[in-house]
């Protein structure tokens, strides 16, 4: 069985001792009438969420939390009622975008109640469970499954249109314990960044996703390109001096405003890995520093400026989404 | 892997086959064995990474009774197969079922490592 890191008393769980029971005979007991009722909530809960989607990368440090987060946002911008669970368990981001750092969780009756950031989307993470977040978590395999099987079985989710997971990068054993606790798991949506390594590593996460049985809803380019404003004469053409020396021109209008898109690392990559896998290409999201900003003061991007650049990216991407999940699958294939 | 395939319109289960009909006005053959052969789950696809345990599963597979399984879309690009003898796990892309139906190795020729091809 698996260990729990968070020790929930529920009273309702004496009852069902023996009175001649051993200390270790009503302990076992104890546990398996805490799975089993943690077994029924989650099918409870795959019941109560519409949506399940898992965000996954290949590799580290591509953005993931922070598209987790900005695709969260974006449903809820949409008018949907979003959950994010952070699956990270020994790197929890997301509560720190969500403007929920220091918060701590809220336990009532045996179940632990979701903290609600921004546009009301309800967050659990492992974040609010440590002491301080300079201390790491060390945990062995059994551990994790054992605080994932709690964040998904005794968590009060309530009703919600969409819960989307965050998981740490790779092909780790977290991704199979959430597939194999949570129902009806709509797909994955695998993240990277235009370069060859980070693009090797999400092939990883399609064939991956056969593996685990859950089908892979697409492939997001983090980071895609930076987007360069200014001013000149009106009218004119503008040379910029791009990474690797690559000269980009841009004409600028009537009023002199010109802009150019440089990539910073490669162009396309994301959508050749979703044309060779024959995965959908969700769509690019552009290099913003102001998601460094946002992140790090608390304020999502999406929040901070619904109506810019990046925000219309992540909506586009969402309604690919929402269009995949939603669209009756195999439309056009008749099967007798 | 193929980027341009033709559109699987219709899938008939037969008593031991599926007869795919493509847009392309095609119509091609894939044994049930042949599927649960091919399986690309975690647990299957490391079996036929040598002939010994290829052979091994394909005799396992060639023993079971014949079944028509339950088959469902997977998104808009594969299949599931659900069977009560053998595994259910595998999703197959259409580009698989395609290199199955035309006799290819619809691994490419490449050994299963670590959750991926």
């Amino acid at each position: 069985m698996a260990e729990q890191p968070v020790s929930i008393h529920d009273p309702k769980a004496n009852d069902s001792k023996e009175p001649n029971a051993s200390p270790q005979q009503q302990k076992q007991m104890e546990q398996a009438y805490a799975q089993m009722k943690r077994k029924m909530a989650m099918q409870e809960i795959g019941r109560k969420i519409k949506h399940k989607i898992m965000v996954l990368s290949g590799k580290g440090g591509v953005g993931k939390s922070t598209v987790s987060t900005g695709l969260a946002l974006s449903l809820a911008q949409q008018g949907h009622s979003v959950g994010i669970l952070d699956i990270d368990i020994t790197g929890p981001n997301v509560p720190k975008m969500m403007g929920l750092d220091g918060q701590r969780l809220h336990v009532e009756e045996g179940r632990i109640h979701p903290a609600q950031g921004h546009l009301g989307v309800k967050v659990i993470s492992m974040a609010f469970l440590l002491e301080d977040e300079d201390t790491p978590v060390v945990w062995r395999g059994p551990i994790k499954l054992g605080a994932i099987q709690q964040f998904i079985g005794d968590v009060e989710w309530g009703e919600l249109d969409y819960l989307v997971i965050d998981f740490p990068p790779g092909t780790s054993d977290e991704p199979l314990t959430v597939a194999q606790s949570l129902p009806d798991i709509d797909g994955m949506v695998i993240v990277t960044t235009p370069q060859d390594v980070a693009l090797l590593d999400s092939r990883k996460s399609i064939t991956f996703s056969e593996s685990l049985k859950v089908p892979v809803l697409g492939v997001v380019e983090n980071m895609s390109g930076y987007t360069i404003r200014g001013k000149t004469t009106s009218n004119s053409e503008v040379t910029i001096a791009g990474p690797g020396g690559k000269s980009h021109k841009a004409s600028s209008d009537e009023d002199g405003n010109f802009s150019v898109t440089l990539d910073i690392f490669k162009e396309g990559g994301g959508k050749d890995t979703a044309e060779e896998f024959g995965v959908p290409f969700l769509g690019a999201l552009p290099f913003d520093p102001g998601f460094v900003r946002g992140g790090d003061d608390g304020v999502h991007r999406i929040v901070s400026d619904p109506d810019g650049e990046s925000a219309k990216a992540f909506s586009k991407v969402v309604d690919s989404i929402v269009e995949q999940i939603s669209e009756s699958p195999g439309e056009g294939l008749e099967i007798v | 892997m193929a980027k341009t395939l033709p559109e699987l319109k219709r899938l008939e289960r037969r008593d031991l086959d599926v007869l795919l009909s493509y847009d392309n006005e095609q119509n091609l053959v894939v044994t049930y064995d042949d599927i649960k052969h091919a399986c690309p789950c975690a647990k299957c696809a490391p079996q036929r990474n040598d002939d010994e345990s290829s052979k091994y599963l394909r005799r396992e597979i060639e023993a079971m009774s014949p079944e028509k399984p339950k088959v469902k879309t997977v998104g808009k690009y594969a299949l599931s197969f659900e069977w009560i003898n053998g595994c259910s796990s595998g999703i197959y892309r259409f580009e698989r079922i395609w290199a199955l139906a035309n006799k290819l190795d619809p691994d490419d020729g490449k050994s299963y490592v670590h959750g991926a091809w």
